[in-house]
Parts: C-alpha cells; sequence; structure tokens
C-alpha cells in the first residue's frame, strides 16, 4: 500500500537522518518502498544504484538470457518472469503480476521495453502501482505523433510541416503527393506509433512515394499494431537539439538544458553531449523555454525531453516528446549536477522539485559515447555471442561509467549490444575532446570488435573537435572508418613483447 | 705512441704497426660471440660496451662477418648495415675488421663474382680490416675479394689457415704466403687464421719465425681459438716470434672455444718484456664491467658443454662451429654420441678427406659427414653424401692441398662410374653472373616498393632469410633496441612486470604486462599497458599437440617409397629449390628438390623416369623427414 508522503520530507539531512531513525523504530521501515525496474542492461543497473542510494529496495526482473546478467546480480531481489527473448520483458502482464506477487509499491520502465506504452502506465495504476513517468494518458498522447503535433500546434510551438494522419487508401497516397508538391521533396513518410528511428522512410520523389506508400503502412502494421503514417518536410542536415525536461505533480516544470545528438547513424544516436554547441545563447534559451512551455502544453510530469531539429538558418522546429529517461540523460547530469533518476523517483512518489529554474546550472561540457560490442566497419554488425575476454575501464578526473558488462561475460545474442555507456565531463569543450580520447584509449575490451576505434576517429576529426557537426556527419566522413592497427614505433615492439611473453621464448631469436 | 684510426691508409696503418715497440691487440667480439653464444650477442650489448671500447685502443674490432652477417638478419633480426652504422657513429676512432669467407663471403657456398664484387663494395663503407679466407687454402677463390678490398682502399688481410698433421710443415705453409704475395703485394697484413686453436705453443712460434724469416716486413696478426684453453700460450709464442697483432676478447664474456681474455694475454707478455701498445688497460677492464649483467640473459646460447676441450687437438673442430655442432647434437638427440663423433669419426673422416682445413664451409662437411656416418648404417659410411661433399669430391671449392681421398669414396658418392663423372663435372668452374637487376626486380615484387642496395646485398646472399627479416622490420620494428632481458626472455614476463626501453628514434617506453585470456578458440589475448594505453595484441591459437597426425616413416620406407617415385625427406630440411614443374618428364637422375639442412645442401633426384604428377612442397618450406616433396609417376596412366 502507497504511503502518503510526510511533510517532513524537505527538513535537513541530520533531522532526517533522526526522524528516520525514529520512525523506522516505532513503525519498522515504513519509508522504504520496494521499487521494481522493468529492464534490463545498464539502464536497469542505473535505476537500482539510484533506488538502493534512496536506500529503497530494488527489485530486477530478467529472462532466461540474462540469467547472468549483472542487473540481477546487484538488485536486492530478482524475479524471473519468463524464457524470453524480449518477450516477457515486453509482457504487461507478466511484469505486474511479479510486482504485486513482490509487494512492489512502484515500476521504473527505463527505457525501451515498456518505457513508452501507456497499458503498462494505466496497467500500473489499475494495480496501485506507481509508475515511473509520465501518466498513462500523456504517454498516449505524446505517443501519437499527430496527436502531439496538435497540442504543440495549439501552443504556438514551431513545428516542421507536415500532415495529419493520413486517410487510408488512394486518399491518403493523394494527400501525400500534394504535400510534396507544396513542400518540394524530400519528405519524411512517418509511422504515428513509430519512434526511436524506427518507422522512418526518407521519399525524394512522387514515384517513390507511389511506390513505398503501401508498403510503409503494411510495414508500420507489422511493427507497431497500427498502419496509420503522416508526413512531415525533411528538413535538411538539421542539428538534432533535444531538451531535458522535469515536473513535479505540484505544477513546477524546468528544464536542465540542451543536449546534441547530430552523431547519429540511420537515426541511432552514437555520440551525445550536453550542453549544445549553438554559440548563440539567446537562441539556447529559447529554445529551453519552448520546451518548458511544449511540456507545460501536455501536461507533463516527471523526467523528459523534447527534440528539435534546427537547421543551418538557426530555425528550430518541434520533433517529439519522449516520455522516458533517455539513454543520454547522463550527460546532463554531468552538467547540471542533478541526478535525473533519483529526481524521478522522488518526483513519482509525490516529492516537490527541489530547485527551481535559476538553480540549474549549466558548468563545462559532457560527452557520452555508448560503446557497442559491434564492428563499425561491417555495418556495425552485432558481436552478440561472443565472451568479453578482457574488460579494462578508465578511470580518473572526470569519467563516468553506466554499463554493466564484466569480464568473462558472454554477451546475449537476443539484445541490443550496448555494452557500456562513456561519460566525460570537463570544463570547456576541447578539454571533454582531449578526456574522452584519453579514457577511450585506457579502455581495454577483448572478446567482440567494439565502436571503440570509431568513437577514437571521431575525436580525432576537426570538425567534430571544431564542434562544427549534424545529423549528416557520419554520412559526410567515411573516413572515419579507416582506422587500422596503430603502426607506431612503441606498438610494433610492444607487438613482438607481447609474442616472447605469449610463446614464452622469442621465436623470432632462438 | 700514435693509436691507428679509422681512416688512416694502409700504408700509415703498417707504418704504425711496424715502428711500433710492442704488439696491437685486436679485439675480436664477433668471434666470441659465434664462438661461445652462438652468435647471439646483441647489437644492443655491443653498443653498451662501444664507449669503454672506443677508449680501450684496439687495432680494429671485429664486430661483422662470418656467419654474423647470416644471424643478424635470421636470428638478432637486426640490419647487418644499419648495425655498423650505428656502432661506427658510437665508435668514431676505433676501426671495424670483418671475417670474409673468400669466395662463399658471409654464406656457404661459392657466389657469381658480380655479386660478391658488389657485396664487398656495399660492406667496404663501414669496414675497414677485412680478413679474407679460403678453407682449401686456394688463393684463386680470394681473389675477386682481395681486388675489391684493394679497390675500396681497405686494409686486406688475407689469411693462411692452419691445421696440424704431418703434411702441415712451415713449409707448405711458407709457400702459401708466397701465392699470396704474388697476388697482393706488399702492402698487406698476413693473417695466421688457427680457427681451432689447434698446435702447441712452439708449434706457432716455429709457424711464425719461418714466415718472417723470410718475410721480414710482413706484417703478421695472429689469430687463434681457447678451445683447449692454452691460446695464450700459442699467442704469446707468436708475438715472441714476431707477430705484431693479436686477437682476444673482453673478460666478462669469455668462454671455452672463442677467444681468450685481452688482459690475460696483455700480462702474459707484460712479464717477456712485451707491451700491448695504445692499450688503455682501464678502459678494457671497464668494457667488461659495463656488460658484465648481460651475460646471464645469454645462458641459452652457452655451449652445452662447459668445459675447455683439449680434445680439439684430435677432432679438429673450430671454436666457431662447436656452438652450433653441440646445439644440433642436442636438438636432435645425438648429444650422447659426440664423443664419438668428435674423438673416432671425425678425425677418420679428415684423415680420409684429404686433411684440409676445418672451417666453414670445409668444416660443415666433415661434420656432416661425420655425423651422417655415425648415425648410418654401420657398413654404409659415405653413403648418405650430401650435395656439398659431392661437390667437393668433384674440386668445386677447389683442389686437394695434399692429397685426393681414396678411390672408394669417389665411388661410394659419386657412383660406380665415377671417374667418368669426375671427369664430365669435375674441377673448380666459374659460376656465371647472376643478372643483378632482375633479382632486384624479383626483390622489389617481394617486398611491394623498390629495395635499399644494402637490402638488395643481403638478399643476393640469402634471399628468402632476407626477405622474412625485411618483414619482420615492417611488422615488429626496429628491435636492436631492446636489451637481451627483453628480446631473449623464456618463460614469459611477470604479471604486472615493468618493461622499459628507448626506441631507435630516442623515446623512452614503458610496457606494463596485463592478463593474458584465452577464448574457446584457443586464441589468446594478451593484454598490456603501453605508455600508459591499455592494449591488447591477439595470439593465434596454438596447434595442439598431436592435431597434426605426425608420419613418421623410417629410412627404408623412405627409400622403398622413393624407387615407387614417391619422393620424401629423407630428413628434417628447408626446401631452397624445387627445380621440376608438374607435368614435366623427368629422367633417372635428374634433380627434383634441393633440401637445406644444417646450411649443407642435399638434391634429390629421380630414381625412376617418368612425369612429375605432384609437387608437395615449394621454396622456404620447413619439412620434417617423412613430408611428402615430389611424386612421380611412370608416365603410363592417362589420368
Amino acid at each position: 500500500m502507497p504511503l502518503p508522503c510526510p511533510k517532513w520530507c524537505f527538513i535537513s539531512v541530520e533531522q532526517l537522518d533522526y526522524k528516520r531513525k525514529e520512525m523506522s523504530r516505532k513503525r519498522g521501515v515504513l519509508l522504504k518502498k520496494k521499487i521494481l525496474v522493468a529492464n534490463r542492461g545498464e539502464i536497469a543497473v542505473r535505476i537500482i544504484r539510484a533506488i538502493q542510494e534512496l536506500g529503497h529496495t530494488a527489485v530486477g526482473i530478467y529472462e532466461t538470457p540474462d540469467t547472468a546478467a549483472r542487473h540481477i546480480r546487484i538488485a536486492d531481489e530478482a524475479i524471473w518472469i519468463g524464457a524470453g527473448p524480449r518477450c516477457d520483458y515486453l509482457d504487461i502482464d507478466k511484469v505486474i503480476k511479479a510486482a504485486k506477487n513482490h509487494n512492489v509499491d512502484a515500476i521504473h520502465p527505463g527505457y525501451g521495453f515498456l518505457a513508452e506504452n501507456p497499458d503498462f502506465a494505466q496497467a500500473c495504476a489499475d494495480n496501485d502501482i506507481i509508475f515511473i513517468g509520465p501518466t498513462a494518458e500523456v504517454i498516449s498522447r505524446l505517443g501519437n505523433k499527430v496527436i502531439a503535433r496538435e497540442i504543440m500546434a495549439e501552443a504556438g510551438i514551431p513545428m516542421v510541416p507536415g500532415t495529419d494522419n493520413l486517410p487510408e487508401g488512394d486518399a491518403g497516397l493523394q494527400e501525400a503527393l500534394a504535400f510534396g508538391a507544396k513542400y518540394k521533396y524530400p519528405i519524411m513518410l512517418k509511422a504515428t506509433c513509430g519512434g526511436g528511428g524506427r518507422g522512418i522512410r526518407l521519399v525524394e520523389s512522387d514515384e517513390q512515394l507511389k511506390e513505398e506508400y503501401s508498403i510503409a503502412r503494411s510495414e508500420a502494421k507489422a511493427a507497431f499494431n497500427d498502419d496509420r503514417v503522416y508526413i512531415e518536410k525533411v528538413v535538411v542536415q538539421p542539428k538534432h537539439v533535444e531538451v531535458q525536461i522535469i515536473a513535479d505533480q505540484h505544477g513546477s516544470t524546468v528544464h536542465l538544458g540542451t543536449r546534441d545528438c547530430s552523431i547519429q547513424r540511420r537515426n541511432q544516436k552514437l555520440v551525445e553531449i550536453a550542453p549544445s554547441l549553438i554559440e548563440d545563447k539567446k537562441l539556447v534559451d529559447e529554445i529551453c523555454d519552448t520546451a518548458v512551455k511544449a511540456a507545460q502544453a501536455a501536461n507533463y510530469t516527471n523526467a523528459g525531453t523534447v527534440e528539435f531539429l534546427v537547421d543551418s538558418d538557426w530555425n528550430y522546429y518541434f520533433m517529439e516528446i519522449n516520455t522516458r529517461v533517455q539513454v543520454e540523460h547522463t550527460v546532463t547530469e554531468m552538467v547540471t549536477g542533478i541526478d535525473i533518476v533519483r529526481t524521478q523517483i522522488k518526483l513519482a512518489l509525490g516529492k516537490k522539485l527541489l530547485f527551481s529554474q535559476d538553480d540549474v546550472q549549466i558548468r563545462g561540457f559532457a560527452i557520452e559515447v555508448r560503446i557497442n560490442a559491434e564492428d563499425p566497419k561491417n555495418d556495425f554488425m552485432p558481436e552478440g555471442g561472443k565472451m568479453v575476454s578482457v574488460y579494462r575501464s578508465p578511470g580518473g578526473y572526470g569519467v563516468r561509467l553506466d554499463g554493466f558488462v564484466y569480464q568473462g561475460f558472454t554477451i546475449p545474442e537476443v539484445y541490443d549490444s550496448l555494452l557500456v555507456k562513456m561519460t566525460v565531463h570537463g570544463y570547456t569543450w576541447h578539454e571533454t575532446v582531449d578526456r574522452m580520447r584519453r579514457c577511450l584509449k585506457n579502455f581495454a575490451i577483448s572478446g567482440p570488435k567494439t565502436t571503440i576505434p570509431f568513437y577514437l576517429q571521431i575525436v580525432d576529426e576537426p570538425e567534430f573537435q571544431s564542434g562544427n557537426f549534424d545529423t549528416s556527419y557520419i554520412e559526410k566522413h567515411p573516413e572515419l572508418f579507416d582506422y587500422s592497427d596503430d603502426h607506431s614505433e612503441v606498438n610494433k615492439l610492444a607487438h613482438l613483447i607481447a609474442e616472447i611473453h605469449h610463446k614464452k621464448q622469442n621465436t623470432y631469436a632462438i | 705512441m700514435n693509436r691507428i684510426v679509422q681512416g688512416m691508409s694502409i700504408t700509415e696503418v703498417l707504418k704504425t704497426v711496424r715502428d711500433a715497440d710492442g704488439y696491437f691487440v685486436c679485439n675480436t667480439a664477433r668471434d666470441l660471440s659465434q664462438s661461445d653464444f652462438k652468435n647471439r650477442i646483441l647489437l644492443h650489448t655491443d653498443l653498451m660496451a662501444a664507449e669503454a671500447r672506443e677508449k680501450a685502443g684496439y687495432f680494429a674490432l671485429e664486430i661483422t662477418g662470418g656467419a654474423s652477417v647470416h644471424v643478424d638478419i635470421l636470428r638478432k633480426q637486426v640490419d647487418p648495415f644499419l648495425k655498423l652504422k650505428l656502432l661506427r657513429e658510437a665508435m668514431p676512432n676505433t676501426m671495424f675488421q670483418t671475417l670474409c669467407r673468400g669466395v662463399n663471403l658471409f654464406g656457404y657456398r661459392p657466389y657469381p663474382q658480380n655479386v660478391i664484387r658488389f657485396t664487398v663494395k656495399e660492406f667496404a663503407k663501414y669496414v675497414d680490416v677485412w680478413r679474407v679466407f679460403d678453407f682449401m687454402n686456394y688463393i684463386p677463390n680470394m681473389q675477386a675479394v682481395f681486388e675489391e678490398v684493394q679497390n675500396a682502399g681497405k686494409i686486406l688481410e688475407p689469411c693462411i689457415c692452419f691445421s696440424t698433421g704431418p703434411e702441415h710443415t712451415d713449409d707448405f705453409y711458407v709457400s702459401k704466403v708466397a701465392e699470396i704475395l704474388d697476388v697482393t703485394g706488399d702492402e698487406i697484413i698476413l693473417c695466421i687464421k688457427n680457427h681451432g686453436g689447434l698446435g702447441t705453443p712452439k708449434r706457432i712460434g716455429s709457424l711464425v719465425s719461418s714466415i718472417k724469416d723470410k718475410y721480414p716486413d710482413l706484417v703478421i696478426h695472429y689469430h687463434g681459438h681457447n678451445t683447449d684453453g692454452n691460446d695464450i700460450g700459442r699467442i704469446t709464442e707468436a708475438v715472441l716470434s714476431g707477430a705484431e697483432i693479436v686477437d682476444a676478447a673482453d673478460h666478462a664474456f669469455t668462454g671455452f672455444y672463442g677467444p681468450p681474455p685481452i688482459l690475460s694475454v696483455i700480462h702474459t707478455l707484460r712479464d717477456y718484456g712485451k707491451e700491448a701498445v695504445t692499450i688503455d688497460e682501464d678502459a678494457v677492464i671497464a668494457s667488461s664491467d659495463v656488460i658484465r649483467d648481460e651475460r646471464p640473459h645469454y645462458s641459452l646460447f652457452e655451449s652445452q658443454f662447459k668445459g675447455f676441450l683439449p680434445t680439439v687437438q684430435i677432432h679438429k673442430l673450430p671454436g666457431g662451429a662447436m656452438g652450433s655442432s653441440l646445439e644440433q647434437a642436442d636438438k636432435g638427440g645425438f648429444l650422447e654420441k659426440m664423443p664419438d663423433i668428435l674423438h673416432k669419426e671425425l678425425p677418420k673422416v679428415q684423415k680420409e678427406l684429404g686433411n684440409y682445413w676445418s672451417v666453414t664451409p670445409g668444416s660443415q662437411i666433415l661434420w656432416t659427414t661425420a655425423v651422417s656416418n655415425v648415425q648410418g648404417e654401420e657398413d654404409d659410411r659415405y653413403g648418405n653424401a650430401s650435395g656439398d661433399l659431392r661437390n667437393l669430391l668433384l674440386g668445386k671449392y677447389g683442389p686437394f692441398p695434399f692429397y685426393n681421398p681414396p678411390e672408394w669414396i669417389y665411388e661410394k658418392v659419386l657412383g660406380a662410374d665415377w671417374k667418368q663423372v669426375l671427369e664430365d663435372e669435375g674441377g673448380v668452374e666459374d659460376i656465371e653472373d647472376m643478372d643483378i637487376d632482375k633479382e632486384k626486380e624479383i626483390l622489389t615484387e617481394r617486398l611491394g616498393k623498390e629495395p635499399t642496395l644494402q637490402q638488395l646485398v643481403l638478399y643476393l646472399q640469402h634471399p628468402n632469410d632476407a626477405v622474412e627479416f625485411f618483414k619482420f622490420e615492417e611488422e615488429f620494428g626496429k628491435v636492436y633496441v631492446l636489451p637481451p632481458s627483453i628480446f631473449l626472455k623464456t618463460g614469459g614476463f611477470d604479471l604486472g612486470e615493468s618493461i622499459k626501453f628507448t626506441d631507435h628514434l630516442g623515446k623512452d617506453h614503458v610496457i606494463e604486462i596485463g592478463p593474458s585470456q584465452a577464448n574457446e578458440d584457443g586464441e589468446t589475448t594478451i593484454y598490456m599497458n603501453v605508455d600508459h594505453d591499455s592494449r591488447s595484441y591477439q595470439m593465434a591459437a596454438e596447434q595442439a599437440a598431436g592435431a597434426v597426425a605426425v608420419v613418421t616413416l623410417s629410412k627404408a620406407e623412405i627409400e622403398v617409397l622413393a624407387k615407387a617415385g614417391d619422393y620424401r625427406a629423407p630428413f628434417a630440411a628447408n626446401v631452397c629449390e624445387v627445380s621440376v614443374e608438374v607435368g614435366q618428364k623427368v629422367e633417372e637422375g635428374d634433380k627434383l628438390v634441393i633440401l637445406e639442412a644444417m646450411k649443407m645442401q642435399t638434391p634429390i633426384t629421380s630414381t625412376v623416369a617418368g612425369v612429375v604428377a605432384e609437387i608437395s612442397s615449394s621454396v622456404g618450406d620447413a619439412m620434417q623427414a617423412g613430408d611428402k616433396l615430389v611424386k612421380v609417376s611412370d608416365g603410363e596412366d592417362d589420368e
């Protein structure tokens, strides 16, 4: 049974400690909540850490392929929910059942899986479980791209020209063709229920539109069980700038500044930066204020992200609101000092925001890279199924790791290939880039190929170093893939020393 | 007393030596390395000693030549030219000396004239003193080298190889000196090359006196080995009898088969009133002190037999061949037969083969023949003759100096019609000049880039080994910067061990050894911190023992197969030539492949007439006994 929030929640630490002890003595561990993490991988670890820091009990769930996963080792309790793969993490009934069986007070959905499924948020509400995130209604409305656009249009948020949901059959195609004629190609054909880079199709001509329109619909049907699609004008080579929003249930909404996630490959983010490197301070403030306005228009609560596209003339357009904690939330945490996941939990439990907009200060820069078990040279082919035979990670000032692999861990083939997120923080942009380079070099992962050498190429690339990049960056820099083994003299000699060490003699000298 | 310094003309050098009130010492570091450390003393160690050696005031430092050029690229992975260049920078005054095998240069068989001249020309850029010998003391074999050395304005030091026995009289050697002087003129230094350390001090004294009686102005450089522990006696007698230059080495590294310690020579002769002129004794001591701690890292290459070997007077193997012979016996598993080979068979073979001088490549012929005789069937001595023994009997290396071997040996090696064979094929033959431009093209193709002249020189002498070395350097860099404690490390490093070295550009590095991890496929990842960056190195899976079915065939089985046209390697060897192509018609006696083992080449010839059906070997392959080489079918099968 959820407990009302005691009034003295926001008193000093000493008092709190005293009260806590007193309460514990009198009434058992009533302040202690049990929170289930409906996720896996690094984000499960990240959330469990926050839960445990708050003094709550963390409950993990897992499918069979995750039997050796780290998140269930560090969770206070772990519940096997099925053989998987993926289907059980996506199974609302099973997750709710597990939560109820273990007397769980709240559920954090992480990102992916059920995070943006309004049915799941609703199921939590129906079962007296706190869903750590916005309400089912908000998720539902913002999850529908067309409704989201309507809300934003009403609030006067600048948007990329687009259509409502296209009517079924030929009428839809005709409307699409008319849009193409009016706003010129290229245009984007988007699944209404898509997201995260899925269900998007670039169309460059009438012919292509005619050809692919019905394919797009049937794909949307297959992927999201909803064949509705709509059209947006394509902003050519935009920057992807997003704003972290955080709102309590008491009417307070603040932003935590911007992130630049322009460095993407096929709409999948690879490198994320906070804050955006846009130099025009006024523009950045305007974008942030717009984001707050958008969140308020949607009655948003808890943490969310308002995504914008910024074109080469510095026009910005609302794209969507993500109603979950994002992979890249770490960069915002580094530059603001605010623990977003901890705040999410507290806000979901009904607490007020501890800080106002004026309290939010951006200090320095942070970069996050997603270190994936993938071979960048082979079209980022996942390296799942391989064992991580060596895992050594960097340390030192300004480096943060959010991972879940360990030496000896075999990467399951059935989930995504993210091994660890590395976030570095620095006082200036160049310091941050330098730190990122150093930390990438300090990594040693053997077994699977990783994206590390690719990121090393990026940090040495002059345009990246000067902050000059947009969503076409990877495409424009094919040379980033031209990395090879280090041919430095010391590496050659080290190679020989490795052989002498391994073979227990120098076979070239005996 | 004026020091002899690099760059002096031969006339100046000879005058300085003749005018000196005492004798000069040559530091034969190369000979020490070859005789007592299987040629493995690294450039790193020589560079450590360079400053003190430069100060010591030697006549010269012998630092290249002999087998060292080959071992430099084969086992030390250092460019022999770069080695000389770096040492020259560290030792600007000291003359460098080489040992050259005449027509065989730094290899094991005769090279064409144009290759000899090209090679000498390139090495002469760094080498001041050229000690040249021929194992048959056959002067024409050395003539091309003589000429090129003199053309280059370098000091020529022709040798008379010395040995013992009834034929080896003073008169004989004096006549050999006359032959040399006829060709070279007076502006030379004569070397008495006592590579085995044979004879007594008295015998050497007598030899030097005889030569000096006839040629009082001829400068004599005595070279000996300390195999029997008595070389200082011989050196003493040589100097007392008039030799002006003697060989010795740094005491921190002296062993049993190479040169004796320099200081002992100096101290001994001082009591006889002879001074080593221009020698700085403190610097001699300092040279040893600075490299002493390196010696333990070379222990793997020190002799299997510890102790002096006075029986050298019986077996006569030169110091330079002792190490490799023992190594071969050890690896071949016949170490226990060594007394038999050394003390019974080898002296017998020596007498049978004309009592010539046991030095490269002649010593290898004597050695392999003796080993083969002992290893083979008891009544089948000379039954398994190497190609080089055949060439020796055919006179390819020059005429036998005293007498020819008995006829039964000719018959055994050359066949029943040996007289005809000898008539048809016998005698020294001129080796056709090599098309050097064409070789350069081939090398360019193998390297993927234009070779330097020096690379070409190395390639012309040891084609496969040179290419291997160039590729090694491409992959592993300039490894001469690694001390023996790293380069020759055995048993692996300790986890967490820090390894420090300075690369050839002068940059310091530190490597920390991390963990090793093997995956399911047996591939191992070696993890190291290189200059504080984490790096990993993938090592291919090693072939598990027994993974490859080893076919071992007996010698008899191999012979039976050969009669059926299925030619197998009769012993472990490298393929150095495949002489036929698939589909080619061959007659009985035609050469199929040439194998090389222990530097000796052995042709495998067809025993049947037919067509080459299958070739299972290619140049450079390492074959084990019983491995398939070539199949010859009788040609009647249509398939």
